[in-house]
Order: C-alpha cells, then sequence, then structure tokens
C-alpha cells in the first residue's frame, strides 16, 4: 500500500494536474495555482525517493528550498498581477500583450 | 495501522482537492481546493517521516502562499472569464479544449515512462531498504545539514528572499499616470 510508486502515482496525478491549470485556465492567479501544484508534485517526489531509495535527508532540505522558492515566486508573480491589473483592469491572460512585436 | 490510515486520507484528500482546482469554475473555490490540496500533501510528508517539511509546507503555503493568492483574488475582482460553450468534459469551453488535455495525457505518460526507469536502475543498484513504522525526528539533522553542506544554498536562499521583496515591493508600488 505504502510504497515509493503510490507516492510517485500522486505526485503525477499532481503534475498533470498542474500542467493542465496552467495551460487552460484563462486568469493569471489560476495559473500561478496550478505552478504551485506542479512544484508540490516535485517536492513529494523528492521526499518520497529520500526515503525509499536513500538513507539521508537531501531530499527534505531541496524539499525545503522547494517552498522557499515557491514563496518568493507566489510574492512576485502576485505582485506582478496587482501591477497588471493597475494597468490594464483585467487579468486576462490573453490581454498581456505589450511584449509582442 | 494509523499510518495506513494518514495515507489514505492524505492520498484522497490531495487528489480530489487537485481535481477540485482544476474542474471548479469559480477562481477564489480554486484557491480554497489548492489549500485543502496542500494540507493532503503535508500529511503525504508526515507519513514520509519528513516531520520538519510537513511543518514547513503547513506554515509557509497554507499560512502564507494560499492567503496571498486569496488576497490577490480579492484584489483582482475574482473573474473567472468562463464562456457559454462546453468542452467534451461538460466544463466551459474556456477551462480547455481537446488539446490541452492531450497535452495533459502526453505530460503523464512521459514523466510515468522516465520514472518507471529510475525505479528499475535504482532497485537494481540499491538493496531493499526495511521500512519501520517509527520515525526519528529530523530537526536536528535537517539543521546541521542546512550550516554544514548546504550552507551555500542557505545563504543563497535568504538572498533570494531578500530580493523577491523588495522587488515585489517596487513592481507592486501604486505610480501616478501620466
Amino acid at each position: 500500500m505504502m510504497s515509493l510508486a503510490s507516492y510517485l502515482i500522486i505526485s503525477l496525478i499532481l503534475f498533470v494536474v498542474g500542467i493542465v491549470v496552467m495551460i487552460a485556465r484563462k486568469n493569471i492567479v489560476a495559473i500561478l495555482l496550478g505552478i504551485e501544484l506542479i512544484l508540490n508534485a516535485a517536492a513529494l517526489n523528492f521526499v518520497a525517493y529520500s526515503r525509499y531509495v536513500t538513507n539521508n535527508l537531501d531530499g527534505h532540505i531541496f524539499s525545503l528550498f522547494i517552498i522557499v522558492i515557491a514563496a518568493a515566486e507566489a510574492a512576485v508573480g502576485l505582485a506582478i498581477v496587482i501591477r497588471f491589473f493597475q494597468i490594464k483592469e483585467t487579468i486576462h491572460i490573453d490581454e498581456a500583450t505589450q511584449l509582442r512585436n | 495501522m494509523f499510518l495506513q490510515f494518514l495515507f489514505i486520507s492524505s492520498a484522497v484528500l490531495t487528489v480530489s482537492c487537485a481535481l477540485g482546482v482544476l474542474m471548479v469554475k469559480n477562481i477564489m473555490h480554486s484557491c480554497v481546493f489548492l489549500l485543502g490540496s496542500l494540507m493532503g500533501i503535508a500529511g503525504l510528508y508526515a507519513t514520509l517521516g519528513a516531520d520538519f517539511v510537513a511543518i514547513t509546507q503547513i506554515m509557509v503555503y497554507v499560512g502564507g502562499v494560499v492567503i496571498l493568492m486569496l488576497f490577490a483574488v480579492m484584489l483582482t475582482g475574482g473573474n473567472d472569464f468562463v464562456s457559454r460553450a462546453q468542452n467534451l468534459l461538460g466544463l466551459p469551453a474556456s477551462m480547455g479544449n481537446k488539446w490541452t488535455y492531450a497535452i495533459g495525457l502526453l505530460v503523464g505518460v512521459v514523466f510515468l515512462l522516465t520514472n518507471i526507469q529510475l525505479i528499475r536502475g535504482l532497485t537494481k543498484a540499491l538493496p531493499v531498504k526495511t521500512i519501520t513504522n517509527e520515525f526519528p525526528s529530523t530537526v536536528t539533522q535537517i539543521g546541521h545539514l542546512l550550516v554544514k553542506d548546504h550552507v551555500l544554498a542557505f545563504e543563497m536562499s535568504s538572498v533570494l528572499l531578500l530580493g523577491a521583496l523588495v522587488g515585489a515591493a517596487i513592481i507592486a508600488r501604486p505610480r501616478k499616470q501620466n
């Protein structure tokens, strides 16, 4: 029941759901939600391999750094979203065309 | 026994809430489902014996990132841009067409194949570790690792957080329109 494969399957589901959320949604905040899911899938994989394959705690350290980087990414991403909303008065992803051409 | 109960409940919470993030139309409900999914992942960390990572996950993600997301949703109006047309799952067409789900399926297959190769290679190389049901606390060892082996990454992450904080404050600062 509790084997490496079950953790990998949960991580797989999280990763695929994150990818689909990131592609499908038109709201920029929802895209950030998809990125959070993907980062969590990666961190879960690190901890699962660290428990079942190696004996050391390096996977835990990696997972902690993933959490730190996700927090920094969320802060900067949401600041960009709020600034974009101040300029365009919408957060539809198709409106973000300033860098085109 | 308790460990298995925790594992099953955490796995069900994680997967169902992740699917909720995908399926639900309202972006606010989506954020709340993400909160449930992150709590489930913290439970999975606990079943893996990673107590410090589980607590950090709850503190940073559930206490910080999701609250930040909810604030951003509320500040930007919470519009979820759904359309009337429906896709093949009965959801609004703006939540993905068949190509979206095809890409998701492709990504899943690639992920599965790479992990199968990894597991095969690792089980050949390493002996199967005996798994006990009692976990020692990992806090002391993680503390030692953070200031011995990984001290460069530790310091760099502090600089990264400082830069992200200042950058976020500068980007989100209201400016006069000219």
